[in-house]
C-alpha cells in the first residue's frame, strides 16, 4: 500500500475557530491534496459554521456542543461508514502543520504501527509548551508508562493517526472530556502498536487553547484517575 | 424505644411514599425498572416502624445506641444507594445522547449532500429542457 491508494481521512475538531479555519484547509490542500479531510463544527458559537458552508468545505455540524472527544469520535463514525483505511487527527487551530501527515501516515501504511502519535518531544524543535505544562505531560506519560507499560512521551498531542482497527474502536468508544491520554491507554489495551514520530508544532496564532490555565488541576486529577481506573474496569468495557 | 408519635407518622409518611410512587406509575411517568429500589428500600422502611424489636435488634447489632437514630441512618443510607443508582443512569444516558447526537450529525451532512446533488440535478434538468 502506498499514500495514493489508501483512503486517508484529516479529521479537523474546530470549534470557535472562523478565524483559522480557511488558513487551515487552505494549507492542507495545498501540502497533501491526496488525503481528504472533514470538519468537525462542535457547535461553535461563532461564525465557524457559515465560514465551512460558504467555502463548501466538506464538514460535520454538531448539533449540541460535545467536547473535544465527542467530536474527534464523530470523525471517527464517519470515517468507519465511509471506509477510511486511516484517519488522522489534526487540530483546527494552526498549531498542526499538515506537512508530517506523511510521517504520521507511513508507518501505518508500512504495518510497523497500528497508532502513529506526532510528538513535539522526540527532537524538541519547534513550540514545546510551557514549564508547568511539560511536568503534567512527564508525569501522564510516567504514569501510563507505570500502568501499561507504553512510552509515550508527548500523550497531550492531538496530532495522530490510526488504521482500520482503531478507527473501528474509537468509533464505538473513546474518552469524551480530555480524551488524548485516555486513548493512548484504550489503544494499547487493545493491543495496538504505538509510535511517536516527530512534528513540529506552532503556538496558537488565534482563539484560545481548550485547557485554561485555572483547569490544570482539575485536568491532571481527572486524566490521572481515569488512566488508573481504564484497566481495573476494562472487563466491563469489552462485552 | 421508638416513640408511638414517631412511629404512626412515619408509618403515614410511608404510605404517602408508596401512593406517590404508585401514582408516577400510573401516569407512566417513572419506569419500573427504576422503581425497584424505591420500592424495596420503602419495604426496609415499613418492616423497621412496623417491628420496632426487629429495628432495636439492628440498632444495637450495627452499634446505635437509640432505634430512631438507627431509622435515620438506615434511610440515610438507602438515600446514597438511590442518588449513586441515578448518577449512573444519567451516565448511561449521556453515553447514549452523545452517539445519537453524533450520529444526528453525520446523516444531517448526508442529507445536506444529496440535497445540494438534487439542486444540481434539477438545475440541469431545467437547462436541458430549455435547450429542446
Amino acid at each position: 500500500m502506498s499514500i495514493q491508494h489508501s483512503k486517508i481521512l484529516v479529521m479537523i475538531p474546530a470549534y470557535n475557530e472562523e478565524e483559522n479555519i480557511e488558513k487551515v484547509i487552505d494549507n492542507l490542500q495545498r501540502r497533501v491534496p491526496e488525503v481528504d479531510y472533514v470538519i468537525i463544527n462542535d457547535c461553535s458559537r461563532d461564525k465557524t459554521r457559515e465560514v465551512c458552508r460558504k467555502n463548501s468545505f466538506n464538514y460535520i455540524d454538531l448539533p449540541v456542543n460535545l467536547g473535544i472527544g465527542g467530536g474527534v469520535q464523530a470523525g471517527y463514525q464517519y470515517a468507519l461508514k465511509n471506509g477510511y483505511d486511516i484517519a488522522i487527527q489534526n487540530d483546527g487551530d494552526c498549531q498542526h502543520d499538515p506537512a508530517y501527515i506523511k510521517d504520521v501516515v507511513s508507518p501505518i501504511i508500512d504495518g510497523q504501527a497500528d497508532i502513529v502519535i506526532g510528538s513535539r518531544f522526540v527532537t524538541g524543535e519547534g513550540f514545546q509548551s510551557t514549564g508547568v505544562r511539560r511536568i503534567g505531560i512527564n508525569f501522564l506519560s510516567g504514569l501510563i508508562k507505570l500502568w501499561c507499560g507504553v512510552r509515550v512521551k508527548d500523550v497531550t498531542s492531538g496530532y495522530r493517526g490510526v488504521n482500520r482497527k482503531f478507527i473501528e474502536i474509537y468509533a464505538s468508544e473513546y474518552a469524551q472530556d480530555y480524551p488524548e491520554p485516555e486513548a493512548i491507554i484504550s489503544g494499547a489495551m487493545n493491543g495496538a502498536k504505538i509510535m511517536e514520530v516527530p512534528v513540529v508544532m506552532h503556538e496558537r496564532t488565534g482563539g484560545a487553547s481548550s485547557i485554561s490555565a485555572w483547569r490544570s488541576l482539575y485536568y491532571m486529577i481527572k486524566v490521572s484517575l481515569a488512566i488508573i481506573m481504564y484497566r481495573p474496569t476494562l472487563a466491563k468495557r469489552c462485552k | 424505644m421508638v416513640p408511638f408519635m414517631l412511629r404512626v407518622n412515619a408509618l403515614l409518611g410511608i404510605i404517602f411514599y408508596f401512593a406517590i410512587i404508585f401514582y408516577l406509575l400510573k401516569k407512566k411517568a417513572l419506569m419500573l425498572k427504576y422503581t425497584l429500589l424505591w420500592i424495596f428500600s420503602g419495604i426496609i422502611m415499613a418492616i423497621m416502624v412496623l417491628f420496632p424489636a426487629l429495628l432495636k435488634k439492628f440498632s444495637l447489632l450495627i452499634g446505635i445506641s437509640t432505634p430512631s437514630n438507627a431509622l435515620f441512618a438506615a434511610i440515610l443510607f438507602f438515600i446514597l444507594l438511590i442518588l449513586m443508582s441515578l448518577t449512573s443512569i444519567i451516565s448511561r444516558l449521556n453515553e447514549k445522547n452523545i452517539k445519537l447526537i453524533q450520529s444526528v450529525a453525520i446523516l444531517e451532512k448526508r442529507v445536506r449532500e444529496l440535497e445540494n446533488m438534487q439542486t444540481k440535478t434539477n438545475v440541469a434538468k431545467d437547462q436541458l429542457l430549455k435547450q429542446y
